[in-house]
Formats: structure tokens, C-alpha cells, sequence
């Protein structure tokens, strides 16, 4: 396994009129679970082919272990991928399937098909090794290729493309936290490319999140969902996505909804917004002067906190829609007050401090 | 985009040499088209040096060959309705229904397409002098519709077997009729079906000659045998069946140029 | 259900009925001449199997039989691989189908819609010594080539018009097959390190192994049913060297009118295209439903 690396990579379709991929940075490091997240159309799946040779940097460069190999071709990239549907010799089976790519590595027979032999173990699916791949089910089918993408023991590093699209829901978390297990085990470092946020979180170590063919952050899963840089990290992790307000600075004071919030050394303007979870805001229904009046929405019962039943609550600040979560007993239409102790501050989308309680 | 879905040098060569290996003879009929009978007689060239279009007049203007192309032209046609016009409801049929002695059935149809038209030279004579229909077009379109008619059936059925069958039942959920549902949503759906049929049954009707030869005596005597038939009459006017063979290729060429988008797809997704 | 059958039969009546006229009657007629010797309109004698013991002594039928086998099979053996190579050698991607990728098209699918008996036309023309591009060109290189004097000439004349007219089908069949291929797959097997032979053995073939099996059934029935191009160009010779079943049987038929042997000849021929298209057909598809059926077997034993 190694290191995986991108230095300021940019990439444009020939006969384009914009780049794909503008400047991306990336360190991976050997052995990690790295998350690619993103909606479609953000780049990730040329990303991908960059990653695995298919395609060639317009500019900057792929690094495996410090090394260049943007212009190494994708066979001899020591490369491994997982598609979205499974991608298998239909007419093998499924150990040959599992030898194949060791074969035509040189591998002598005896030796391939014992390491597909000890993939097939670890991936439950030793009773199927003499089954024509064409006949297996398709959760047995991606399991497969699953196998197939990390027989190699030499590799570099293992793409996975929306590995769990085909996939029935009911089998995706089992897939998933194989997957996760094997990962482990044998230090494989993995490229997991989804746009499903959850997937993300549950599987990586790091997660990357692209826009626009741009990285906008990259970092554990908490630091996504608790310390967004961006307003549309904040906005697209969690679910909901993070209240953002807007505020207004104006003398080293920080007024929302007209009410005085707290200190704030940033200059005077009004192109701020505070951002929080669900969880950080208060709810209160006695008067406060110095809590946010807002207006209940709706309410939805979620479960029990403690005894007492927690709700999730809609409510509408000023202009603003947010999100919370809440102990308190309210109705629709009930006036409350809402205090934020703990918010991010938004500079034109760009976050520029912290306060925590 | 990927190194190995490209084809490799040695196979463009294979591709290039075989396009050569088709457009040679289709030259050298276009050069023989283009010279008169004794420029060609009298002395060998590698290229056309005189040209006329003297043989391409002939063809045209002489009554017997523009007799022989529409009478050719007409029972393509005829035959091809025909086959459509029969294949269609019962493809339906076999794509939707189960009923007793169906997979019989469509066997018996498809064995059809492999009865060696030289069988039956001599019963489709009889059979078609004894109803009256000798040395018409309809005869040879009937005739031809023992290839075709198999053929549209079994490509049809391959489309129409994987068009979904909610989409009946939700046609007639809505309230539709069945004859409102068939014409109105069901053969759009199937249009490169029909399409791809179409070509076939074209193919096949345009380039059959034995059993046209046969089922016509003068009448409705189709282009192709005007040709065997110039031949034996006094030594061979070679540029004339040159030019002749030139004008039989015409119909081809519109029919392919018009089927060239839906022929590869039409292919794919079809049971051919 | 009743409902139902009755409206299935109502849709297959048309082709039925029309099949029936085009395909039974005439069939009949040919059984019925096959067990019959006709004197005359009125004067009829029911010869039983006579007709067939006798075509099956002839010797010239024999002769025809064997040289239609030995062409059959020469002729797709060239063809089927010719064909897949052409359409590997086909440009695939969207891009790259402009304007010239439709002209090849049209170019391959060309010889299809040429008429046979022009085919043998150009054919005649091409390869003529005195005033053929083929003919002229091969004698010019000091090599004596005449296909309507030497046997083998005519033979290689036959086979190299046939790899003109046919191969196109298989190649477009082909084709199709090929791009159903979604690029996944190509890219997994340059990143397994797939060689070239690799990927059209294990992704490539088992993919065009349907349209395979139509191509090479339509043309083993064509080819065993070739009669207009053979006849424009060689007439069977020279002398019956070039003489294919579908030949003998026209000769036999229209030439000398021997109506009840013509007849006997006819339904051994129907019947010998009928066994070779089901012995080629079950030694591919049963082989396979035996395998998968082995498999699933298999499978159930370790469950």
C-alpha cells in the first residue's frame, strides 16, 4: 500500500470550455479510509479516472508513494477499482475471477489460487469458489469484485465508485462494514467515492468534500459536521443541514434578528451568518431578554431523551427558517425564545470564528 | 477512451484491407458502367479513360429495364407491408400471451426460414398458375413473405418481449382501449423494432432472384432477370449489365443510409 | 383464460394463414410428388419410397452434397472470424461516429442488400481474365488464372465471392454486441493487467455469444441454400465442379422436369438444413443449459 498524493491537479475535457477539476490538493495517507463525497456532476468520477489512469492531468501531477505517475499507464499503476455495478468475467468462476488479475501478474497457479482461495474465506464466499460468476446473485456478485479489487496484496490503492448503488438496502451496511473490517485488516488503502453523506461519514477516516470540481475541505467526519469551513459544508453534511442565520457585526457587537447576541471582533457589515446544529440551540418558552423570538412551525416527535419525550422543531427566526432539537413541550404557532450557545460565524460563506458556550 | 476498447493497429489494417477487398469490385463495376462495350472489349485499362454515360441512358430510358426496376420496386414493397402488417399482431402475441402449442408454433414458423427456396421451384409454380396469380408482383411478395414473414415475427417478439408488460395493464388502468393503447403507445415504443424489420424484410426480398425468376414469365419480370435474360441474347453488352448492376444498387444504399442509426442499435437490443 | 386463448389464436391467423399458403401447401405438393410417379395430369402410380432409394444412389447427388458441405463449412469458418474482426477493428466510441463512421457502415452493409444474382454479376466482371480488375491483375503478375477453365480457380472464385457478400452480416451482428459493452469493463481489465486476447476471450465473447449463434445459424442455412451467385458466375462448372445442392436440385427439377426424384431430393434437403441448424443449435445452447444446471447443482449441495 502507499501514500497517495495530488499536487494542485487540474484537468480539462479536451474541446472544453472549462476546467473539470480546478487545483485540487489531496494527501491520503498509506493505509487510510479516505472519503470522496459530493453531488453528481462535481467531478468525482473523472477524479476517479485520474486516480486510475484513464485519464491524464491537464495540469499538476498524481503521486503514489512521492512518485509521479501521471503518465503511468493505468495496468501499471497497481491500481484496483470497484464499480457501481459489478464488473466481473461473467464466464469464470468465481476463484478464477479472483486469480485473474495475480495470472496475468505472473502469478504461478497454485500461488493465485490459494490467495484467491483466502479472499474468498474472509469474504464468506468460499462455497460459491466454483460457481460461474453469471449465476451469482448481485450482492454476491459485488462481493466478488470487491475480492477481486483487493486480491492483489501489492497494490497501491483500491477505488471504490458508488460501491453499494446496486446494492439492496437491506445487505448495504453488511457490504459496509465488511468492507470497513477488510480494509483494516489487511491496511489497504481506499478511495471511496460516493455521494451519499452517510456511506461517507460510517466508512472513512477522512472525508473530502468536492464542489464544483473543487475540494472545499477535507477532515474527520466531526471535524465536517462540527467545524465546517464553508457555509455549503455545513449546509450539505448532517441531516438537517446546519441552521445558518444571517447577523450583522456592528461595534465589536454581534446583532441577530435585532437582538444582541454577543462580542465579535470582526469589522462592521452585514454579510455574516451564524451557523449551528439542531443540537446547540436552546428552546425556551418563558420570557428571556436575551434570547432569539421566533415562532414554532411544526413539531415532530422523535423519541424519548431521558425520560422525556425529544422533539424536532421547525421554527421560523426573522426572515430564516431553523432546525432544533427540543425537550420542551410546544404547539404550532406558539411564540418561544431560542438561545445559541455555541455557533460558527460565516464571513461571505467563509467561516471566521468559533464560540463555543 | 481506454487503450484496450481501442482497436489495435493490426486490426484497423484487417479493417482497411476489407474495405478495399469491398470497394474493388464495386469500382470496377462503376468503370465497367461508365465505358461502352467496345471501349471494354478492346482494351484492358486500370482506370476509366473515356467516359459515357450511354449505358446508364439505355437502362434508363429502354421500357424494359424501367418495366423490370418498378415491377422489382413493387413487390419489395408489397412484400414488405405485408410482412409487417402480419408480423406485428402476431409477435404481440407471442411476447404477451401463453397458449397452448405457442413454442410449437413459433418453431414451426421460424423452420420456415430454412426451406431452401430451389424446394420449391416447382410447387409454387403450380400453385400460384392454378389461383391466377402468375407473373404478378403479388406472387412474388407472397412468395418471399415464406423468408420474411419468420424473420419480422422472430425480431419483433425479441423487442416486444422487453417492453415491460405493466405498461399494458397501466394502459388499461387509465381506461384506455386496446386498440387506442396498441397504436397510440405500444408500437411508438417499438419503432426501431419496425424499423430494423423493415431493413430485413427489404433485404431480403430486394436481393432474392430464384423464385422471382420463376413466378414471373414477362409481365412483372423484375429488373435482376432482365439482366440474366440481356445476357444470352446476342454475346454480352457488358458495360450495359454494368451500368444495370449500378442502378440495383441505388435502393440499397438510400434503404442502409436511412436505417444506419437505428440498424446498430436495433441489433443490439433485438433477438437479431 | 379461454378469453384469452381465443384472442392469442386471432393474432398469430394472419401469419398462419399466410405461412400456410406460401410455405404448407407448396410443401405438401412436394411430399406428395415425392411418393408418386406423374405420367401424365390424370395418370398417377404411388412409388412409396422408390423416388428417395434412387436420388440416394445418384452419384452426382452424392458428388453435390459433398461439395456443398465441404463450401459451408469453408466459408464461415473464414467468415464468423473475419466478421468478429472487423468489429473489433470498428471505431466504438460516440465520438468517434462522425461522418465516416456511417460511411463504413453503409459500406458493410452494402453486399447485403445486393441482389445475388448481381453479386455473381460483379463477381463475373471482377474476376474475368480478359476484362476483370482481379482477373487481369492476377495474370499480369505471370500467374495463370482463369475461373471458368480450372476447377480450382472457379472453387477460390466462389469462396472469395462469398467473403465478399457474407461476412458484413457477422461483422454488424458483431458490432452491436460489442457496443453493449459498457467501458467498465475495459477499464477493469487494464487495471487487472488484461491482455488484449484476454479481454475478447473473457469480456468480448461471452458477450456476443447471442448474436453469435444467430449469425452463424442464418448463414449456415444460407450458405446451404446458395444458388443465384454460383449460377451467375461459374453455372456450376466447369463442368459440375462448382455444381452446389441447390443446383443439381434446379437442373433436376425445371432442366430434365424428373418431378418425383426433384421432389424426394427436396425434403431430404429441407430436412438435412433442418438437423444441421438443430445439431448446432443443441450442441451450443444444451451444453450451456447442462453447465448452468451443473452449477446450480453444485451450489445447492454447499448450501
Amino acid at each position: 500500500m502507499a501514500k497517495v498524493a495530488l499536487e494542485n491537479l487540474g484537468f480539462r475535457y479536451p474541446g472544453a470550455s472549462s476546467d473539470t477539476l480546478v487545483d485540487l490538493s489531496l494527501s491520503i495517507t498509506d493505509g487510510a479510509a479516505h472519503a470522496l463525497l459530493g453531488g453528481s456532476g462535481t467531478g468525482k468520477t473523472t477524479l476517479l479516472n485520474l486516480f486510475s489512469g484513464l485519464l491524464t492531468p491537464t495540469s499538476g501531477a498524481v503521486l503514489f508513494d512521492g512518485v509521479d505517475v501521471s503518465r503511468v499507464r493505468g495496468r501499471e499503476r497497481q491500481v484496483a477499482q470497484v464499480f457501481q455495478f459489478p464488473v466481473l468475467y461473467e464466464g469464470l468462476s468465481v476463484l478464477e475471477n479472483l486469480a485473474f488479475p495475480l495470472r496475468t501478474r505472473g502469478w504461478k497457479p497454485d500461488a493465485a489460487r490459494q490467495r484467491a482461495r483466502q479472499v474468498a474465506k474472509r469474504l464468506d464466499i468460499e462455497a460459491l469458489a466454483s460457481s460461474q460468476a453469471s449465476s451469482l446473485s448481485l450482492f454476491e456478485k459485488q462481493l466478488l469484485a470487491i475480492g477481486k479489487a483487493l486480491v492483489r496484496p501489492d497494490l497501491a490503492l483500491v477505488l471504490l465508485d458508488e460501491p453499494l448503488t446496486a446494492v439492496e438496502p437491506r445487505v448495504k451496511w453488511q457490504l459496509r462494514t465488511l468492507l470497513r473490517e477488510v480494509q483494516k485488516e489487511e491496511g489497504t488503502t481506499m478511495l471511496y467515492v460516493t455521494h451519499d453523506q452517510t456511506e461517507a461519514l460510517t466508512f472513512a477516516d477522512q472525508v473530502s468534500l468536492m464542489q464544483n470540481g473543487r475540494l472545499i475541505q477535507t477532515g474527520t467526519p466531526a471535524e465536517l459536521h462540527d467545524l465546517p469551513d464553508h457555509e455549503y459544508v455545513g449546509h450539505f453534511i448532517g441531516s438537517p443541514g446546519m441552521n445558518l442565520v444571517p447577523v450583522e457585526v456592528r461595534d465589536n457587537r454581534l446583532i441577530c434578528a435585532g437582538v444582541d447576541v454577543g462580542d465579535c471582533e470582526q469589522a462592521n457589515g452585514t454579510n455574516y451568518r451564524i451557523g449551528f446544529r439542531d443540537s446547540w440551540a436552546t428552546l425556551s418558552v418563558q420570557e428571556d431578554p436575551t434570547g432569539l423570538p421566533a415562532s414554532v412551525q411544526s413539531v415532530r416527535l422523535l423519541g424519548t431523551q431521558l425520560g422525556e419525550p425529544q422533539g424536532h422543531c421547525r421554527l421560523r427566526l426573522g426572515s430564516t427558517e431553523i432546525h432544533l432539537l427540543t425537550t420542551t413541550q410546544v404547539e404550532p404557532g406558539q411564540a418561544v425564545q431560542v438561545a445559541i450557545p455555541r455557533y460558527l460565524l460565516f464571513q461571505d460563506g467563509k467561516r471566521v470564528a468559533t464560540y463555543a458556550g | 477512451m481506454n487503450s484496450l476498447s481501442k482497436p489495435s493497429a493490426v486490426a484497423r489494417l484487417t479493417l482497411w484491407a476489407y474495405c478495399l477487398y469491398l470497394i474493388l469490385p464495386l469500382y470496377w463495376l462503376l468503370t465497367m458502367a461508365l465505358r461502352s462495350n467496345q471501349d471494354i472489349l478492346g482494351s484492358f485499362t486500370w482506370w476509366p479513360t473515356s467516359f459515357t454515360l450511354v449505358n446508364f441512358a439505355e437502362v434508363f430510358t429502354n421500357p424494359v429495364w424501367r418495366d423490370g426496376l418498378i415491377n422489382s420496386l413493387t413487390y419489395v414493397v408489397l412484400n414488405t407491408g405485408i410482412s409487417i402488417l402480419v408480423a406485428v399482431p402476431a409477435a404481440y402475441v407471442f411476447s404477451r400471451f401463453r397458449f397452448l402449442g405457442d413454442k410449437q408454433l413459433f418453431f414451426w414458423l421460424l423452420t420456415n426460414r430454412m426451406a431452401p427456396p430451389a424446394v420449391f421451384l416447382l410447387p409454387f409454380f403450380q400453385l400460384y398458375s392454378a389461383v391466377g396469380l402468375f407473373d404478378t408482383p403479388l406472387a412474388v411478395a407472397l412468395a418471399h413473405c415464406l423468408f420474411t414473414v419468420p424473420l419480422a415475427v422472430w425480431i419483433l417478439e425479441g423487442f416486444m418481449a422487453s417492453v415491460p408488460k405493466e405498461i399494458d395493464e397501466m394502459a388499461a388502468l387509465d381506461g384506455h382501449s386496446f386498440g387506442v393503447f396498441f397504436f397510440r403507445i405500444f408500437l411508438p415504443l417499438n419503432r426501431a423494432a419496425i424499423g430494423v424489420t423493415l431493413f430485413f424484410c427489404f433485404m431480403f426480398s430486394w436481393v432474392e432472384l430464384l423464385l422471382a425468376r420463376t413466378l414471373t414469365a414477362s409481365a412483372a419480370k423484375p429488373i435482376a432477370v432482365v439482366m440474366t435474360r440481356t445476357i444470352s441474347a446476342s454475346g454480352v453488352d457488358w458495360g450495359l449489365l454494368a451500368a444495370a448492376g449500378v442502378v440495383t444498387l441505388i435502393p440499397g444504399i438510400v434503404v442502409v443510409w436511412f436505417v444506419r442509426k437505428h440498424l446498430v442499435r436495433g441489433f443490439a437490443m433485438g433477438r437479431v | 383464460m379461454q378469453a384469452n386463448q381465443n384472442r392469442a389464436w386471432l393474432g398469430v391467423l394472419p401469419v398462419v394463414l399466410i405461412v400456410a399458403f406460401s410455405g404448407v401447401i407448396p410443401l405438401m405438393t412436394v411430399v406428395n410428388f415425392s411418393v408418386q410417379d406423374v405420367l401424365d395430369v390424370n395418370t398417377r402410380f404411388f412409388v412409396g419410397f422408390d423416388w428417395y432409394r434412387e436420388i440416394l444412389r445418384d452419384q452426382r447427388l452424392l458428388d453435390a452434397l459433398g461439395r456443398q458441405l465441404l463450401f459451408s463449412a469453408t466459408v464461415l469458418a473464414i467468415e464468423i472470424p473475419l466478421g468478429i474482426a472487423v468489429a473489433r477493428a470498428m471505431p466504438r466510441e460516440p465520438k468517434g461516429r462522425g461522418w465516416g463512421a456511417a460511411a463504413l457502415l453503409v459500406l458493410l452493409a452494402l453486399p447485403l442488400l445486393v441482389p445475388w444474382n448481381v453479386v455473381g454479376t460483379i463477381w463475373q466482371v471482377y474476376a474475368r481474365p480478359d476484362i476483370g480488375l482481379l482477373g487481369h491483375g492476377i495474370n499480369a503478375l505471370g500467374i495463370h488464372y482463369n475461373f471458368s477453365q480450372v476447377s480450382s480457380h472457379a472453387w477460390i472464385t466462389l469462396i472469395l465471392m462469398d467473403v465478399w457478400h457474407w461476412p458484413s452480416l457477422i461483422a454488424l451482428l458483431a458490432f452491436s454486441g460489442l457496443t453493449s459493452i459498457p467501458n467498465q469493463h475495459y477499464q477493469a481489465a487494464e487495471l487487472d493487467g488484461a491482455s488484449r486476447w484476454q479481454v475478447f476471450r473473457f469480456v468480448e465473447m461471452p458477450r456476443l455469444r447471442s448474436v453469435l449463434i444467430i449469425g452463424v445459424l442464418l448463414r449456415l442455412m444460407d450458405s446451404l441454400m446458395i444458388y443465384t451467385e454460383p449460377f451467375v458466375l461459374t453455372g456450376g462448372g466447369p463442368g459440375t465442379s462448382t455444381t452446389l445442392l441447390s443446383q443439381y436440385l434446379a437442373t433436376m427439377a425445371v432442366g430434365q422436369f424428373d418431378v418425383g426424384p426433384a421432389a424426394a431430393f427436396s425434403v431430404l434437403y429441407f430436412l438435412l438444413i433442418l438437423l444441421l441448424c438443430w445439431l448446432f443449435y443443441t450442441a451450443v445452447v444444451k451444453r450451456d443449459l447442462e453447465q448452468d444446471f451443473a452449477r446450480q447443482g453444485e451450489r445447492a449441495a454447499h448450501e
